[in-house]
């Protein structure tokens, strides 16, 4: 098919507009992000890098606390495009969502240039509200928390509101609409400050993992539904019955799974138990998963107009499944985790669940909004395979060399020289673990190289490839 | 638990979710291109999970409680391949012979 006889790109929603602004923002934090986990891994190789000017806890926070802030952005860009398609009218209070947006964006970066100019506070209650919180992943001051609840607020008053002057409610928006109920309710934990550390880790756990293992989970369970549907033409019946059951297993064994961080914070002891069991339950539902991926993919291989994202999608089940299943059942249980504990082998499973879990799934939309706002029938071509062989083939090395460092740390470290101050020491110089934190930083590379390739792509403006017969439609 | 125990038991579990993660991708396949090796290679993989549960139980220093519950989730790894895909297969089924 030549130019000339393309379709023309529709026009878009204004939710849709801000999505893609949504999308061009966490996209550009994604990158910031990899800069400094580049800039974190340097420091074990280079321990008195930068010493007094911008040490590694610095750099590791702009590191986490970005990756949290860009996948938040991205769903919020993935739920804006989506929104109006699924109920097919402009987003309720659209006005208010353009203006957080931009509130979203100063906020992160008046943050920013906290945790790097200022970087640390005495311990009082100014630190507490202008400069960071102290509590991993989350350390934004506590005005900037407080920003993030309104916006998500708002967030939550585009999809309720709209689903209201819809009048229209389909299965995906039910479980859409009942997740932000928990999802705004556990970030209230990022408030209050407690002054016994097991109490305050007690709470904060309940925002870290219910977020992660739970909630989000749902809400990229809503995001996956209606990209099958767009990408793959699989009928609503299908993913709609199949996020049900994955939101009941998936919340089953996630929530009590909340137990296996409350192994070593001074909680009770029944939390071992918990904790072991439930999480021992967590790669089941991830199961079912793969074997609905393999379905997926091989009824509507041949169907599918976007190549990248459906590749992403796949990586996202099989990524969900290895990275959160396989990783995370290998330390899940207590006498395990006793010795790998806060090791690199941690390092390596958060690295492998979120990747796979979040940010395959986050790229898939990308390409569909992409596909769509160059209205390219067929989205297919070489260059997306490099950004997603480089990313992948950076992530799996990662992994590899942190599990590899991290059981070198658990072995000498703990389990021979008993976690004393001398064996954690030993265990820094050992060869394995030497050697999987310069592996860590060639792969590191290479997934940033994956990230430009992303970039360019994304960017670039397409070759139009000719259609295929019929475009899928949602049945 | 002895630090030999410790890798031992802990590569032990990772590979028992590996294997049946290689008998829901083989299973899946298998059915999906009608290849009964495929089907049988991915049962295959589901004795070796079978078979690293056994050896979980047997040879690492994990309570027995925990030991159990490995060999109990190893027998539901059994089911899930075949039971989504036939939920799944019903789903389309059902779709497909609506008007
Ligand atoms: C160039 C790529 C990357 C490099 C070099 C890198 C490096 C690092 C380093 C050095 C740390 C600190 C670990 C420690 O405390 O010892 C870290 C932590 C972390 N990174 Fe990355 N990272 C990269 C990409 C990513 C990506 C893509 C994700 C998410 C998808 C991610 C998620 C995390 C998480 C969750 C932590 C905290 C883990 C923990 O403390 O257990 N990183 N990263
Ligand atoms: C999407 C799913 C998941 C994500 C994004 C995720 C991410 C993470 C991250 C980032 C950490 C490090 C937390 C920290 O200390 O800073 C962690 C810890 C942990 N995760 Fe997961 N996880 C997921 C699923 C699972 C599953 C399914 C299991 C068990 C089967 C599991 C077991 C664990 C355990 C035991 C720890 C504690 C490690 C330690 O003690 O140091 N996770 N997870």
């Amino acid at each position: 098919m030549s130019v000339d006889t393309m379709p023309a790109a529709e026009p878009l929603y204004r939710s849709q507009r801000l999505a893609l602004r949504y999308f061009t923002a966490a996209i550009a934090l994604f990158g910031v992000m990899i800069v400094f986990g580049l800039l974190s891994a340097a420091y074990y190789l280079f321990p008195s890098m930068l010493f007094n000017t911008l040490n590694f806890n610095t750099s590791k926070i702009m590191h986490i606390d970005v990756l949290v802030i860009w996948l938040l952005m991205a769903f919020v860009g993935a739920v804006y495009w989506y929104l109006p398609k699924e109920l097919g009218r402009e987003m309720a209070g659209i006005r208010a969502a353009e203006i957080t947006f931009w509130v979203f964006c100063v906020a992160v970066a008046l943050v920013a240039a906290t945790f790097l100019l200022v970087q640390y506070g005495s311990a009082s209650e100014f630190t507490l509200w202008f400069i960071n919180q102290g509590r991993k992943y989350v350390e934004a001051p506590r005005w900037a928390a407080i920003g993030i609840v309104a916006i998500l607020l708002v967030f939550s008053w585009n999809v309720v509101g709209t689903c209201v002057k819809a009048r229209r409610m389909t299965g995906i928006m039910w479980v859409m609409v009942l997740d932000l109920i928990p999802l705004v309710v556990v970030y209230l934990d990022a408030f209050p400050a407690d002054t016994n550390m097991s109490t305050d880790l007690y709470w904060w756990w309940w925002l870290v993992h219910m977020w992660v293992e739970s909630t989000w989970e749902v809400l990229i369970g809503c995001i996956m539904a209606l990209v099958l549907m767009d990408v793959m033409g699989t009928s609503r019946r299908i993913v709609e019955a199949w996020l049900y059951i994955e939101v009941m297993l998936v919340l089953g064994a996630g929530i009590l799974g909340l137990g296996h961080h409350y192994f070593w914070i001074g909680t009770p002891q029944y939390w071992l138990a918990i904790g072991g069991f439930f999480s021992a339950l967590e790669p089941l539902p991830l199961l079912g998963m793969v074997v609905h991926a393999v379905y997926d993919a091989g009824m509507h291989r041949l169907k599918t107009n976007n190549q990248p994202a459906f590749y992403w999608i796949t990586a996202e089940a099989l990524g969900n499944f290895i990275g959160a299943g396989i990783w995370g059942f290998m330390m899940t249980l207590p006498q395990i985790n006793l010795f790998s504990h806060g090791t690199q082998w941690t390092v390596s499973h958060g690295h492998f669940a979120f990747y796979g879990a979040y940010v395959c799934g986050v790229i898939a939309v990308m390409y569909v909004a992409r596909q769509r706002v160059t209205g390219v029938p067929m989205l297919a071509g070489r260059t997306w395979r490099w950004g997603f062989g480089l990313l992948n083939l950076g992530m799996v090395g990662m992994v590899m060399a942190l599990l590899l460092a991290g059981m070198a740390q658990a072995f000498y470290g703990r389990a021979i020289g008993g976690s004393t101050l001398m064996a954690f020491t030993t265990a820094s110089e050992n060869l394995w673990f030497k050697s999987g934190m310069y592996a860590r930083m060639l792969f590191g590379v290479v997934f940033a190289a994956g990230y430009v390739a992303l970039v360019y792509d994304l960017l670039r403006s397409p070759r139009r490839a000719p259609a295929i017969a019929a475009a899928p439609e949602p049945a | 638990m002895n630090p030999a125990a410790l890798l031992e038991t802990a590569a032990l579990m990772g590979l028992l979710v590996l294997a049946g993660g290689g008998y829901g991708g083989l299973y899946g396949a298998g059915r999906l291109w009608s290849r009964p090796a495929l089907v049988r290679a991915g049962q295959a993989c589901w004795l070796l999970a079978f078979a690293i549960a056994l050896l979980i139980a047997v040879r690492t220093p994990l309570d027995v409680g925990w030991k159990l519950l490995i060999l109990a989730s190893a027998l539901v790894y059994a089911v899930i391949p075949p039971a989504t895909w036939r939920f799944l297969q019903r789903l389309h089924g059902d779709e497909e012979s609506r008007p």
